[in-house]
């Protein structure tokens, strides 16, 4: 039987596990069908727990009346301790069931939230930078933080609905024994009441999304406060602010307020329902005992089924609720996990060299292998967009589709806004596939990139944008992702970026914590790091963008330096206009509308180009010469 | 000078010797006998209690971040929002109570309708019977239904009056503080800590008084059916105590490290999936989808212990519960032959010992939640507990020369990071602050825009220290501009009045049109009211610094601070910003921490910043001249 976390290897295909199977994205509906599928056993041995855990309840009417019948109201001794045994017994085989449910409930509500959140993860390590072109990182967080949880739910409320189902149709069937005109109610009445009280359900369930969206909403201003907090704090607004977050606390009250209220409403209803019900059970019960159909005992059996049938009416409202937003939770996952790498593996892929020479058609730029050549380009997105040809990296260029359901359309608004996003996504999808397909324009060694394994391009091609992060972890972890360095290589890393005083600012050095995304650490601090970790990969190629934009003068000089005589002898492109960097080039390329327009050395396209001349000095008069003129 | 890494190789770990995520001792053992598998478990509870309790010490005690409040300020704040809400927790209590009151009824008048059946007559008759019972029991849907509404009046009143709360603390934070700390554990704060207090006050407070209210309720209810059927049921209920008491004790320290388990794994998927391109680059998603699982392996672990806990308690709720019903039927026929008790009475008292085990289960889990939002206030009160760090004087600055004198300053005691810094700065002055990093730059920066207080000497503007100015005036003299500017999620108009927040429209366009921003604006679909910020409108780059420029057009300081000014200006979109710029530095004072040496040499003055002292203050020429730091500096630089 599976257990948690589950064993979840789709996707992806990086690490070593044989894979599992992929979700069924055709429909929410087949999505859930095969979550439910991966954990058949898990399920249905919880159902039986919770037969079983039922017992008292469905047995322990019948086994009452009994005990009235035949031991009180007859005075038979052994009767009653027999019955009141037998009740003992239902009791105990229900209490010990009852902690076999809790468990089995419990892991089949954690496969399936583990299993989204590891689905997700993969998705992401198979999608890698594709994937935040077509979907907002919040969404595809929110299907691992909460969606996932609807899933857990709806195997809960499954197992429970299955045992709730038997046991009433048990209760049924007992009734019926003792007699038909009661049993028949039972068995028509519950329904009947059910289905008079679901109509409720559907306002109270868009009232609830709309609560939910006021409260997300609400929770993102405090974010963003908290975000501007230097800003309110600095330079004011803390009443504007603290207003609009008072305004919109207040809103996301009355959609509480509202939504609670339709709850009552519901609370108030079953209490309602499940009463008459009883009631009548019981009043139609008396009277059959007055003509002599029923011994008192089956009517005292009666009164505990008319408590107990507010259970199941309980249990199907659940699971009502809980399958819409399972399936609304199954669409949003869906728009993720349907999404397909846009590269095709080569049927005969060829290897790469990253010692040759790379060459891109599109700028009629070319790398000498071996050598320091800077990009320089006034139009610093140019030199990106060449860095990004260079690796293969498709442009960030798009706006990602949401799954957004917040916005209060209903029916076929919806719906048709739903097929909009559909198709939007689609659109890019199909385009990211056309441009990774199609010949890539960048050679090396005479390999066209799409040639090669996409891997194989990673390998040899090392891009450190500007983008570039740090995740969270020691300073070890940060300059070493992957284990592979000894401590020497990792302690040059650092040296060459000029990054020891990270090292020195953290007590424990290698073991010293980085927040998240480097947060604690300063602008020149972080991309000092993230250059020590590009550097320490040491891959055949490597281009840097902008590497040392927040660092002072000084330092980046000695970067610099040092990065020249680390790299020598291997591929390294840099796009910069600093001419600390230029002094080092081996050769310098000037881009002008992404395309080369003039190579050679700095000095020399110093003193007869006026247009590099243009560029670069007018970079020596940066923008501090701007505030200061 | 001394080598930074001169402790790598103590610091350094062989990663092979890490410890696996999970310690050994949590692994079940293989196929051993039911005995010694019983105690691995027990042995395995243990280990995870530790853990549990290492988690919320450390919660309870950051390294890092902001405070943390006691449980004794979160009572007091409790008891204030309960004390004034008094005629509506009243009514909560009273309806509620009421609601359940008339639940209590049903069995009773069921039991007469058993007696009445059994004996033919005597009280009521049958049909009359029936219809009170139907009377009783719209009375309690009505009462539950009102009931339950005032508890959403009451739980969402006092939800949003706590975290507006929390907000307003926030934004009254001392400047210094702001400036200094992290904001990544407020984040975390005024979401994960406002959700999981918003439970608890929401639904768990509301629950847990109308479940208490039911509990306390049916006992009696109980005794006043019959004594001799309900000492014996509540004391087999009595049996739990020791189990649930266990269950409160460590059932809260254990959510707590479930939740932070929670955390962990959101954070570790937010990272990867925002740092996508740099994992693929890296070719690091193995390793992220490994640190994926390991924060759900860590957290599957934590999730096992509050099983183990729910388990126990259940075993012995099960227990005390269910064996009521036996012992009522036995107490109950020896009592009914006795004459004790009737039989409506007996049907009465297994109903209630039926009904009873819901509100007392949900009595617990209530009180669990209770204790689990409890912790997250005492986070959010900590926010409160921040000293503020200025009491504003009421002396104006009398004119704008910002004069600074014997500037000392510490972050940490000991460790000064200016050895008496004095500067006087001529109106309309440029002056320009260089200096390798590390050398106080900044910190000096932050002094002479008043930010922080100086451990000794004075910073003063018109003669007034700069942190006894009232912040709304010391924003109208001098402003720090750091590298960010952030846009708010609000319209054009707010995101721009910020320091004078009663700015008309006609300033808002003036300073738009000063930083050439007002023709994009108009064309926005509704003008200045167009929202703005995360997940509505998007700025470009540039958009977003040219707001960020016409706030301090609008705050009109006379001194402006610029610190990494640079990173304010993408690169890429200085060109478009260049006249804003000039716009917004005209006819002011501005002190430029810059990071581009050669960049100085136009302004007025060069101030040289080395290891907390200003070795060299002059112009430009006459730091050439002088043939210092600075022209050996420049010397390396233009060569």
């Amino acid at each position: 039987m599976q257990d948690f976390p589950p064993r979840i290897a789709t996707f992806f295909t990086g690490t070593d596990d044989a894979p599992t199977s992929d979700p069924d994205t055709r429909s929410p509906a087949a999505f859930l069908r095969w979550m439910l599928r991966q954990q058949t056993r898990v399920i249905v041995l919880s159902s039986l727990a919770c037969l079983l855990w039922l017992m008292p309840m469905t047995f322990g009417p019948y086994i009452f009346g009994r005990a009235v019948d035949e031991g009180i109201l007859q005075g038979s001794t052994p009767d009653l301790l027999m019955w009141s045994g037998v009740m003992l017994a239902v009791v105990l085989v229900g209490g010990t069931f009852g902690v076999v449910f809790h468990t089995l409930i419990v892991r089949s509500w954690l496969i399936s939230l583990y299993g989204t959140t590891q689905m997700v993860t993969r998705k992401i390590a198979q999608m890698g930078h594709v994937l935040p072109r077509r979907s907002p990182t919040g969404e595809v967080l929110s299907v691992s933080s909460s969606d996932s949880d609807e899933f857990g739910a709806l195997t809960e409320i499954l197992a429970r609905t299955a045992a709730q189902l038997v046991s009433y149709l048990t209760v049924a069937a007992i009734v019926l024994s003792m007699s038909w005109q009661l049993g028949v109610l039972v068995l028509v009445a519950a329904p009947v009441l059910l289905g008079a009280a679901l109509p409720l359900l559907r306002p109270l369930h868009r009232r609830q999304q709309v609560e939910r969206s006021r409260n997300s909403e609400l929770t993102s201003m405090a974010t963003d406060i908290v975000a501007g907090l230097r800003i309110l704090r600095g330079i004011g607004g803390e009443d504007t602010f603290g207003r609009n977050y008072a305004l919109q606390s207040q809103r996301a009250r009355l959609a509480g307020v509202s939504s609670g209220v339709w709850q009552a409403a519901v609370e108030g209803i079953g209490v309602l329902f499940a009463g008459i019900f009883m009631v009548s059970l019981v009043w139609l019960g008396t009277r059959q005992v007055n003509s002599g159909e029923l011994s008192v005992g089956e009517l005292v059996s009666f009164l505990g089924y008319g408590l107990f049938m507010v259970g199941p009416i309980r249990t199907s409202f659940e699971l009502a609720q809980k399958t819409t937003r399972a399936l609304v939770s199954a669409r949003k996952a869906i728009a993720i996990f349907e999404q397909r790498p846009p590269w095709r593996e080569p049927s005969d892929p060829q290897p790469l060299d990253g010692s040759a020479e790379i060459h891109d058609e599109l700028s009629g730029f070319t790398a000498r292998p071996g050598q320091l050549t800077v990009v320089v380009s006034a139009v610093p997105e140019k030199s990106a967009a060449l860095a990004d040809r260079l690796g293969r990296y498709l442009p960030p260029d798009t706006d990602p589709v949401g799954e957004e359901d917040g916005d209060g359309l209903k029916g076929r608004a919806a719906r048709r806004a739903r097929a909009d996003r559909e198709r939007r996504r689609a659109r890019i999808a199909a385009r990211d596939e056309e441009v990774a397909t199609r010949q890539w324009g960048v050679r090396l060694g005479g390999v066209d990139l799409s040639a090669a394994r996409l891997d194989d391009v990673r390998r040899q091609v090392l891009v450190s944008d500007t983008g570039s992060g740090l995740f969270a972890g020691t300073l070890q972890d940060a300059i070493d992702p992957h284990g592979r360095l000894t401590r020497e290589e990792a302690e040059a890393a650092l040296r060459v970026a000029n990054a020891e005083d990270v090292y020195d600012a953290l007590p424990e050095g290698w073991q010293g914590q980085l927040d998240e995304r480097g947060r604690g650490l300063s602008g020149g601090q972080r991309q000092r790091v993230v250059l020590a970790r590009a550097l320490a990969a040491d891959a055949p190629i490597l281009v840097l963008v902008e590497p040392t934009s927040a660092v002072d003068a000084h330092t980046e000089a000695r970067i610099a330096e040092r990065v020249t005589t680390l790299r020598h002898g291997r591929t390294t492109v840099v796009c910069t206009v600093s001419p600390l960097w230029l002094h080092h080039a081996d050769r310098v390329v000037l881009l002008e509308d992404g395309q080369v327009v003039a190579d050679g050395e700095h000095a020399t396209l110093l003193a007869h180009d006026p247009v590099y001349r243009g560029v670069v000095v007018r970079s020596l008069d940066d923008v501090d010469e701007v505030l200061l003129r | 000078m001394t080598d930074l890494l001169a402790t790598s190789p103590d610091t350094w770990r062989e990663r092979d010797l890490d410890p696996p995520v999970i310690p050994p001792e949590l692994l079940p053992p293989g196929k051993v006998s039911w005995r010694e598998r019983n105690a691995a478990f027990w042995q395995r509870h243990d280990v995870r209690r530790q853990r549990a309790e290492d988690v919320y010490a450390a919660s309870r005690n950051p390294e890092r971040g902001w405070p943390v409040s006691g449980n004794r300020a979160v009572l007091a704040f409790f008891r204030e929002l309960l004390v004034s809400r008094r005629g509506m927790f009243t009514a909560l209590v009273v309806l509620n109570a009421l609601a359940a009151a008339t639940g209590l009824l049903v069995p009773r008048l069921l039991g007469e309708l058993v007696n009445t059946t059994v004996d033919g007559g005597g009280g009521l008759p049958l049909d009359t019977l029936a219809l009170v019972i139907i009377g009783v029991v719209l009375a309690q849907a009505a009462l539950t239904f009102v009931a339950q509404r005032t508890s959403t009046y009451f739980g969402q009143d006092l939800l949003s009056t706590a975290r507006e709360y929390i907000v307003r603390t926030i934004l009254r934070l001392p400047l210094g503080a702001v400036e200094g700390a992290s904001t990544g554990d407020l984040v975390t704060r005024v979401t994960r800590d406002v959700g999981t207090m918003s439970r608890s006050v929401q639904y768990g407070l509301p629950m847990a008084i109308i479940s208490l209210l039911t509990v306390v309720l049916s006992v009696g209810a109980m005794l006043l059916n019959s004594v001799v059927l309900a000492v014996p049921a509540l004391l087999t209920f009595a049996t739990s105590a020791w189990a649930v008491r266990g269950y409160l004790r460590r059932a809260p320290k254990a959510y707590i490290t479930e939740g932070s388990t929670y955390s962990r794994i959101n954070t570790t998927l937010t990272e990867t999936v925002e740092g996508a391109r740099t994992v693929e680059a890296l070719g690091l998603s193995g390793v992220r989808v490994r640190a994926g699982n390991d924060d759900i392996e860590v957290s599957a672990q934590a999730e096992r212990y509050t099983m183990s806990l729910r388990n126990i308690l259940f075993v012995a709720l099960n227990f005390a519960f269910g064996t009521p019903r036996v012992v009522t039927l036995l107490v109950g026929a020896y009592a009914y032959h006795r004459g004790w008790v009737d039989l409506g009475q007996i049907t009465a008292a297994v109903l209630y010992v039926e009904a009873l085990s819901d509100p007392l289960d949900r009595l617990i889990s209530e009180v669990d939640r209770l204790q689990v939002g409890a912790a997250s206030t005492s986070r959010l009160l900590g926010i409160a507990e921040v000293k503020p760090d200025r009491s504003p004087g009421d002396r104006l600055p009398d004119g704008v020369e910002l004069v600074a004198e014997d500037l000392r300053f510490a972050y940490r005691p000991g460790h000064d990071v200016l050895h008496g810094v004095d500067l006087r700065l001529g109106v309309g002055e440029r002056l320009a602050i260089v200096g390798p990093s590390g050398s106080g730059k900044s910190t000096l920066g932050r002094l002479l825009s008043g930010i922080n207080r100086p451990r000794t000497g004075s910073a003063t503007i018109g003669g007034v220290e700069l942190v006894d100015l009232p912040l709304e005036v010391l924003r109208t003299e001098v402003a720090l501009v750091t590298q960010e500017h952030h846009v708010f999620i609000g319209s054009v108009r707010e995101n721009i009045v910020l320091a004078r927040e009663d700015s008309d429209d006609d300033a808002v366009r003036q300073a738009l049109s000063a930083v050439g921003s007002l023709l994009w604006v108009e064309r926005l679909p509704q003008g200045l009211d167009t929202i703005i910020g995360s997940g509505r409108y998007a700025l470009t780059p540039a958009q977003a610094q040219q707001v960020a420029l016409a706030r301090l057009i609008i705050a009109d300081p006379h001194t402006l601070v610029l610190d990494e000014a640079t990173s304010l200006i993408d690169p890429r979109t200085a060109r478009t910003l260049e006249g804003s710029m000039n716009n917004l530095l005209a006819g002011r004072t501005v002190v430029a921490i810059a990071h581009r040496l050669h960049t100085a040499h136009d302004a007025d003055r060069i101030a040289v910043v080395i290891e907390g002292r200003i070795v060299e203050l002059g112009s430009h020429d006459e730091l050439v001249e002088l043939d210092g730091e600075y022209a050996a500096l420049w010397r390396a630089w233009t060569s």
